[in-house]
Formats: structure tokens, C-alpha cells, sequence
């Protein structure tokens, strides 16, 4: 039984890795877009559709000068590369994904509490980030679970 | 045997190099995707031009083909003044907020011989509660003839009062601080001159294109947001007065 199990575990967390790398790519997108509108100052400015311009134009929106949509951005990227080299193989790196994207998680639950009671504005593309990153979160516990099968079987 | 294995070898190279070429890839592309986004929001849309007019003149042509707006228009300095500064600002708007010193130094800087600076009522109404509320607070002042001096209250004192409930009574407290009529003050905040200088602005914001606040002409031409900088936008209005001598 352990042995029809670990192959399919194995696949099972190769195929996990993937989807965390390919959902990454929508969150950098994302943050890549937000991070131009917020240096080229496009949504800092106030618009007729509340909402964006509010969030990006709050203190909140950048820490020390650096947008929070480029740290999001590096973010993003970081646990692309990690995602990508785990699903090839390449070991340790899927011990290093689960507490970077636990960090990202919580930084966007802290984010979502800003958003709803002290901006009193929600931004569509920080939502969209914020899905994205629930959905890594969700994909990166269910690799780990493969993985912790997958050890188990051996 | 030898050349099987030398197969093998080139194939987990391969292997383990495809993740890394894969990053290297996302890297660049996103590198790319972010100078191309960054390029296209730097360049500001300008009209095509139809005659064999300068790009100053076809700005101006513009600015007039535009709906008038309130007449006279709340302005500092002289009319005669070879630069017109002329501003879309909606009083709730954090940005305008920062915008104000930044226009006040201009104005002492420049002086009224040479800047005019004209205020044009834009409140972003329903994403600002109070914004419509501020603009009628100014409008009413301007009936008083202090339009400039609740301008100023108003802006200097965005964060007391953005946050509050009910800025009836606050806006009456700058009044009675620039020394205004209360009661006419009050009367006027429904005046129908105030609403209507208000809706004569905003179908002169919309004639222009205005989508956002603070949205600043330049002698008839838009200046891009990220141009309301104090630095660029002393150099713009420096290069305007010296293509004005």
C-alpha cells in the first residue's frame, strides 16, 4: 500500500509546487501593476470611484518610503522561485516557502483589518492580492501534507 | 555505455537548470512589464494636432473651446500674469491637501506679476462625504469675499475635520475665526450663486477631461501628476516664463 502511495504523494506535491508557482504570477502581476500606479502616482491621486486612490494614497500604503506593492512584488517573486525549484526537486527550498508565504499571509490579514476600520476604503487589487495569498497559503498547507505523507510512507 | 551515461548527465543538468532559466525568464518579463507600464503612465495624452499650431497654442485653443467654468474665477494675481496656474481641487482630497503648500510657495515665490493661480471647484462626490459640504463652506466665504482665507482654513485643517461626523459646525468655527457674517455665511452655504459656481466648475472640469484631484493646468496645457512635484513644478512655470518674456 506504502508503495502505491509514494509516488502518487510525491507526484501529488510536484503538482502543488506548481500551482503556488503559477498563482504567484497572478499576485506579481498584481503588485508589479500597483507598484507603477503608485511610483508614477497615478492612484495616489483622488478619483471619482473611491476605493484605490484612498487605500494607495494612505500612510499605510508604503513602510519607510517603500511602497508596499514593491515589497509585495519581491515577495511575490521569492516565493515563485522557491514554488518552481521545489516542484523540480530541488531540496530545503520547501521548507523556506511555508514560512514566507505564513509571513505573507498574516501581512495580509493585517492589511484587510486596515483596509476595513482605519482607511474605511477597500482597494480591488489589494483583494485580489489578498486572495491570492489565502490561495498560496491554502496550496502551501496542502503541499506539506503531501510531503509529510510522502515521508511517512517511506 | 560511456555515451549513454554522458546522455544521463546532460539530461539532470538539464533538469536542474530549466527551474532556474524559468526564474531567470519571470525576472525579465516582469522586469519588462514593469518599465513598459511605467513608460505608458509617464507619457501624458496630448491632443492630435490638427493645424500647424505650436503645442502651447493648441493647449490654449483647447483651454478655450472648454466650458468657462464659474465667472470671475476665485484667482491670485494679476490677470495680466504670463503664467495661469489653474487648479481642480477637491478640499477632502488628501493629495490637494499636500498640494496646498506646495502652490502657497509658489505664489510668494513667483509673486502676482508673474503666477496666477486659479481654484477650481471639483469635489468628488459620493467617494468624499464632505467634500461638497467644503466647497459650498468656500463658496459661501467667496460671497463674503474671503473665498481665499476658508481656502486656506479648510486645506490647513483637512485631517480635523475629514474625519468628522458632521462638519456643519466646524466649517462655521473657521467663519467666525476669518471673521464672516455667521448668519449670512449660513444663509449662503444654500445660496443658489454657490451651487451654481460649483456646477459651473465641475462642467468645466468635465470639458477638459479633469478625472481626478488635484488635476493643475499650466497655462492651458495639463501637467501630469507626477510633475506637481515642488521642484518640476517651479521648473515648468520657469520654463514657461521664458518662453513669455
Amino acid at each position: 500500500m506504502a508503495e502505491t502511495n509514494q509516488p502518487t504523494l510525491a507526484r501529488r506535491a510536484t503538482a502543488l509546487y506548481g500551482a503556488v508557482a503559477l498563482v504567484s504570477l497572478i499576485g506579481l502581476a498584481d503588485s508589479i501593476y500597483l507598484t507603477v500606479e503608485h511610483v508614477s502616482g497615478r492612484s495616489v491621486r483622488c478619483t471619482i470611484v473611491s476605493g484605490c486612490s484612498e487605500v494607495l494614497s494612505s500612510p499605510y500604503a508604503t513602510v519607510r518610503g517603500i511602497p508596499l506593492a514593491a515589497i509585495g512584488a519581491i515577495a511575490y517573486f521569492i516565493v515563485f522561485s522557491l514554488a518552481t525549484l521545489a516542484a523540480f526537486g530541488y531540496k530545503g527550498v520547501g521548507k523556506l516557502l511555508p514560512l514566507i508565504v505564513a509571513a505573507m499571509f498574516l501581512t495580509t490579514l493585517w492589511l484587510l483589518y486596515l483596509q476595513a476600520f482605519v482607511i474605511g476604503h477597500f482597494c480591488q487589487f489589494c483583494l485580489l492580492s489578498a486572495l491570492v495569498t489565502t490561495t498560496l497559503m491554502g496550496l502551501v498547507i496542502a503541499a506539506l501534507r503531501a510531503k509529510v505523507g510522502n515521508l511517512a510512507t517511506d | 555505455m560511456r555515451l549513454f551515461g554522458d546522455s544521463d548527465l546532460a539530461h539532470n543538468y538539464m533538469k536542474r537548470a530549466l527551474p532556474l532559466v524559468i526564474i531567470a525568464a519571470v525576472l525579465g518579463a516582469g522586469l519588462l512589464t514593469a518599465w513598459y507600464l511605467q513608460r505608458s503612465t509617464a507619457e501624458t495624452p496630448a491632443p492630435p494636432p490638427t493645424t500647424n499650431a505650436s503645442p502651447s497654442q493648441n493647449a490654449a485653443s483647447r483651454s478655450n473651446q472648454a466650458e468657462p467654468g464659474a465667472e470671475p474665477p476665485h484667482a491670485l494675481g494679476s490677470s495680466n500674469a504670463p503664467v495661469t496656474l489653474e487648479e481642480f481641487g477637491d478640499f477632502e482630497c488628501p493629495p490637494c491637501g499636500m498640494l496646498h503648500p506646495i502652490l502657497k510657495n509658489l505664489e510668494g515665490e513667483f509673486g502676482p506679476a508673474k503666477l496666477r493661480i486659479i481654484f477650481r471647484e471639483f469635489p468628488l462626490v459620493p467617494a468624499h462625504a464632505h467634500a461638497l459640504a467644503a466647497a459650498r463652506a468656500a463658496e459661501a466665504a467667496g460671497l463674503q469675499g474671503k473665498f481665499w482665507e476658508m481656502h486656506d482654513m479648510i486645506y490647513e485643517n483637512q485631517k480635523a475635520w475629514h474625519e468628522a461626523f458632521d462638519v456643519r459646525l466646524i466649517f462655521e468655527g473657521y467663519a467666525t475665526k476669518i471673521g464672516l457674517d455667521l448668519e449670512q455665511f449660513r444663509r449662503d452655504n444654500t445660496n443658489e450663486i454657490v451651487e451654481q459656481r460649483i456646477f459651473l466648475d465641475g462642467k468645466r472640469a468635465h470639458s477638459l477631461g479633469v478625472k481626478g484631484t488635484p488635476t493643475v493646468f499650466l497655462n492651458g496645457r495639463e501637467v501630469p501628476f507626477e510633475s506637481l512635484a515642488p521642484d518640476k513644478l517651479k521648473a515648468l512655470i520657469n520654463s514657461e516664463l521664458a518662453a513669455r518674456p
